[in-house]
């Protein structure tokens, strides 16, 4: 039996795609659990909500 | 005697939430609850704050000498309405109005006698204050003026909340009403000592101004407490400004210490206003004389809150427009949180509601609801005639805005993985949930996720286990 210290982060799938994307530049995540749910360092944690924001905000479009 | 199944309230009131002050006085011990119904005012300012429920079961009871079988009461009873009964019950129980007893409804004798005095008059306390003498040097203020006086130094302590962190530099609120704001955690000291409104200010800027009033007052109580002032002496003075009269001027003679001490107080938040500091006379604005009644705390012109449908003022479009009919320099603040304001005239200020305003209002901790609420509540008479009141689309791009932020959720804890064997996975999991603490698991994987808070008895349970076997 092992007990590992992490962060669950719950999302939806597609978020979940773009974790896995930039899990593959620098790796974070302790376990893939299933599609909504991923086990990641903890320390690393407000880094990849940063680059998950500005990655979503790629996507968005302002009328500005 | 009215019986309780006619009340129409009595179904829907177990809803009601109470008022915050009577939350505070529950948490207040026998002796000292005792000792403030030893002031009518007090009683009957308690007595206003209570449920219609409460209000009628002890109106019920007032006049009756001896006690009360709580059978018969019960027998009034219906049905559905057994549940109110016993809320409104405990509720009052846990105010020490109507002891707890299985057997008899009585008052408690102190506050019956008060309650009485409070209705039938009578009685030389003072305790709905004692007005002054006509002073021929100071002529009293008039109502407007003292309206005036109280919408000045309420809306000083509230613009000075929203234009925080602004750059602006608006005029400053007393040094005890700054260190108020910064120990109820609506401001918060940021580094080079500027005071910085929290997201619990920013909800605060959001509620009326009857909720705001006494956010702070009880603030201001629970302080008292620190400072060694008699929270009773307190608090029946804040119950007794409540039951004075507006535009009226009382004396200070019989005040105790104390409640000398705390007029200086009560001037900085405008609910009393005095001619000098040292007056012996001060008149209760309407801030103060409102405290536990229905009506709005601020005169009704210029509200800076407050959900009566005349003073609506904001149109809002399906094309996320917006437009607010008012010069008021707060309220062009508070909206100036969650709306990208365009243009400014006399009378009329326009802006639009965009995804980058909602997320900087969001970033700083109002919620979509919030907005929508306060959007809602002050609505331009024109918006009322729309059903529903705001267009949907905005209603729901402002919701879905504040789910987009909230993609992610996240919770720190321990996976547990790598178990010996199916049933030692499933002993083990089945402890942590009963301690409800599994934030994830699944058996195929034999692996599961439990909340930080678990894990020293989830490792104590393990190693008692193991030991057990070795």
């Amino acid at each position: 039996m092992k007990a590992i210290k992490g962060v669950l982060l719950t999302c939806d799938s597609a978020v979940k795609q773009i974790l896995l994307t930039m899990n593959e530049k620098e790796s974070f995540i302790i376990e893939d659990l299933d599609d909504y749910h991923v086990v990641i360092k903890a320390d690393e944690e407000w880094r990849v909500r940063r680059e998950l924001e500005a990655e979503l905000e790629k996507n968005t479009y302002s009328l500005e | 005697m009215p019986s309780v199944e006619h009340n129409p309230d009595s179904v829907t009131q177990s809803e009601w939430s109470p008022h915050i002050l009577l939350t505070f006085l529950q948490s207040q011990s026998q002796n000292a609850l005792t000792r403030l119904y030893q002031r009518p005012s007090s009683c009957l300012s308690i007595f206003r704050l209570l449920r219609p429920l409460e209000r009628q079961l002890i109106m019920n009871i007032l006049w009756l000498e001896s006690a009360t079988p709580l059978s018969t009461m019960s027998a009034w009873v219906t049905q559905e309405g057994k549940k109110p009964y016993s809320d409104s019950l405990s509720t009052l129980a846990r105010l020490h109005i109507i002891p707890n007893s299985t057997t008899k409804l009585a008052l408690n004798a102190t506050f019956r006698a008060s309650l009485r005095q409070a209705i039938t008059g009578g009685g030389t306390t003072g305790s709905f204050g004692v007005p002054a003498e006509p002073d021929p040097q100071h002529s009293p203020p008039d109502i407007a003026t003292l309206d005036a006086y109280a919408l000045e130094r309420w809306e000083t302590i509230l613009h000075y909340m929203v234009s925080s962190g602004t750059g602006q530099h608006p005029t400053k609120p007393s040094q005890e009403v700054l260190f108020l704001l910064q120990r109820s955690g609506l401001m918060t000291r940021v580094h080079g000592g500027v005071l910085q409104i929290t997201s619990s200010g920013f909800q605060f800027l959001l509620h009326d101004p009857h909720a705001q009033l006494w956010e702070l007052l009880l603030q201001f109580l629970h302080m008292a407490e620190e400072r060694q002032m008699d929270l009773v002496e307190v608090l029946s003075f804040l119950l007794m400004l409540s039951t004075m009269e507006l535009g009226r001027e009382y004396s200070t003679e019989n005040l105790s210490p104390t409640q000398s001490a705390m007029l200086a107080d009560l001037r900085n938040y405008g609910l009393v206003w005095q001619h000098s500091t040292s007056a012996r006379q001060f008149c209760p604005s309407r801030l103060a004389t409102t405290l536990t009644s229905s009506s709005p705390p601020l005169p009704t012109s210029r509200s800076t809150g407050g959900g009566s449908h005349d003073q609506g003022f904001i149109v809002l479009e399906t094309n996320y427009r917006l437009y607010a009919y008012t010069d008021n320099p707060l309220q062009i603040a508070v909206l100036n949180l969650f709306v990208n304001l365009k243009s400014r005239f006399p009378n009329l200020v326009v802006g639009a509601i965009t995804r980058e305003s909602v997320k900087k209002a969001l970033a700083n901790g109002i919620t979509a609801d919030q907005i929508i609420s306060y959007l809602t509540t002050h609505a331009h008479p024109q918006m009322r005639k729309n059903k529903p009141l705001l267009p949907v689309t905005v209603q729901d791009q402002i919701r879905l805005w504040e789910l987009e932020k909230n993609r992610l959720k996240s919770q720190e804890g321990y996976l547990y993985t790598a178990f010996a064997s199916q049933a030692d996975y499933e002993y083990v999991l089945n402890y942590a949930k009963q301690l409800d603490v599994v934030l994830w698991d699944n058996p195929t994987k034999r692996c599961f996720f439990g909340s930080l808070d678990g894990h020293a008895n989830i490792r104590g349970f393990i190693e008692r286990r193991s030991a057990g076997i070795a």
